[in-house]
């Protein structure tokens, strides 16, 4: 910085003229630079990230997609646009059972599915075989409004679901309406605030059981940390931090408090992204310990491997599998 | 094998040697001498055979891996040349038996410890698991001979507990065996070489508390390239394998057991396949199952274990991963 200043002292005479710096003054910086800093530009804040992903990263870090058993995902592309997917799944399920122990009986399932992604339009279709359709549908109705659809259809009467959404963003807010079956209706907001502070809130209305709710969130991120604390009427309260610690590995915990229930779980994880392989730890206020292990092994290949152990139930889940295709 | 027998034509002195300027055919056509170079067979030096239970011993090692479900973790730590300690822990679901045609898992977990003790005239296995069992073998060799084995199991459960102790001969071209068990248990075998490819063996074993007893007669032929078994015993069961060994990497196996007494028919082919890095053991059987287990070493000392088996007819998938640190 001292040596900044001196040369910029040299050639053109300053317009107020300034005795050369001695002493200490040439090491701090002069206080011109300190007013160059960026003023808070209240009218143009970023737009923040949907109110359902508020948690996202904590979610992507502490949640993979453990399993037991065996996996086999292989995505064939078509085209550019369009792609199908085979997925086969072969393993130990959970059943319930009327003794206090663990019960698994082995189970497999094969799921077909289509993706079709345009800039504008995305529709995404999967299909087992015990008989569940799956389906998402994603369109951009304007620059600002997109509509969302996502739909779980099954053999066994009553249990199918399916919701509208309608989502509009706006300069530094987003708005989302929600329409389900069952008689849902829910409303959502988020608002910047400031460049790194984001607060929102959600409404929701179930007809048949007469229940509504109303919930507030508030999500804090900077470069290197993601803050985010929800509560909502139905009793809970969910608190996340997710703090990067270097470019290659990420540490996140999370705390949930359900007041009904009195209910605490916390967990703790860590993610680390490495060139040829991610891996992701977490451990658990219940006992329970997992990790997730994606590598890859060639373009477009990629070996898993996920463990689980819940030390309280004595229960272990063990799984590997394969994932080829992009 | 052309190239070697002419090399050994060329030494020794009393084989006339190959006309010279040999012209056309009788260039290329080895020198009708070289026909009686071959080795006679010497009738008084047979090779030792392979003791009577390892006779399927090459079939066994392809097609009957250790297949597991869930993770298994074993770590060797060698404390002296002769003296090493082994800590094993699996953990994952074990069948139960149910009332039910379906299979039922429960989630089980054991860890077993270990203490090896090798020597060239002792060895000493023990294994202690936490659900109370006890594994413990001895081999000590009292002569040049005769070696003494000792196989124990102990476990908590009253009358289950097993012990066996075997007195094994082992002479020029033959292997005589006598065993001494628990529950009145007396067995004796005997195997000899008959020529140096073909070694014939039989078995009787007498079960004092059940008044049972049997015998059996077995066959081995076995070459560079090929094994081939035959077994039969007066239990009714006949059991036949056949090992190929294509290439240096790969061997080819198949195994077919028949029992008479239940009409029970099982047959299974599987693969081999030995490479630098890992090994691979592929299997089918006739009983609709399909089984696989893969080792790869990852660095020295360090293999990762993947084994796989799925069973068609019963829908049971047993999948299973695991690391193997030592040696």
């Amino acid at each position: 910085m001292g040596s900044s200043v001196s040369h910029a002292a040299a050639p053109p005479p300053p317009p107020s003229p300034l005795p050369p710096a001695v002493g200490l003054a040439v090491a701090l910086p002069s206080k011109a630079e300190e007013k160059s800093e960026k003023k808070v530009d209240y009218l143009n804040l970023p737009c923040p990230v949907p109110f359902e992903e508020i948690q996202r990263e904590a979610l992507m870090s502490l949640k993979p997609e453990l399993f037991e058993g065996l996996r086999f995902d292989f995505t064939k592309g078509l085209n550019q646009k369009f792609s199908l997917s085979h997925s086969v799944y072969m393993g130990s399920t959970e059943v319930p059972s009327p003794s206090s122990g663990t019960i698994k009986v082995p189970t497999a399932h094969y799921e077909f599915g289509a993706n079709f992604l345009d800039p504008k339009l995305m529709l995404i279709g999967r299909v087992l075989t015990d008989g569940r359709l799956n389906a998402r549908v994603k369109c951009d109705l304007t620059d600002n409004l997109t509509l969302k659809i996502n739909a779980q259809l099954t053999n066994e009467p009553h249990f199918s679901q399916g919701m509208f959404n309608f989502d509009y963003k706006g300069k530094d807010f987003r708005a989302q309406y929600q329409m389900g079956n069952n008689a849902f209706y829910g409303a959502n907001y988020i608002q910047s605030v400031t460049p790194h502070l984001s607060l929102g809130s959600e409404v929701f209305w179930l007809g048949h059981q007469r229940k509504s709710g109303i919930g507030f969130a508030a999500r804090y991120n900077t470069d290197k940390m993601v803050a985010t604390a929800q509560v909502a009427s139905t009793g809970i309260v969910a608190l996340c931090y997710v703090q990067k610690v270097s470019e290659k590995v990420s540490l996140a915990s999370d705390f949930m408090y359900n007041h009904m229930t009195r209910d605490v779980t916390s967990s703790f994880g860590y993610d680390y992204i490495l060139r040829q392989c991610r891996l992701r730890g977490k451990l658990d206020s219940s006992g329970c310990v997992a990790a997730f292990l994606e590598e890859r092994l060639n373009m477009g290949v990629n070996f898993i491997l996920s463990a689980e152990i819940d030390h309280r139930k004595k229960d272990y889940k063990f799984g590997f599998g394969m994932t080829v295709g992009e």
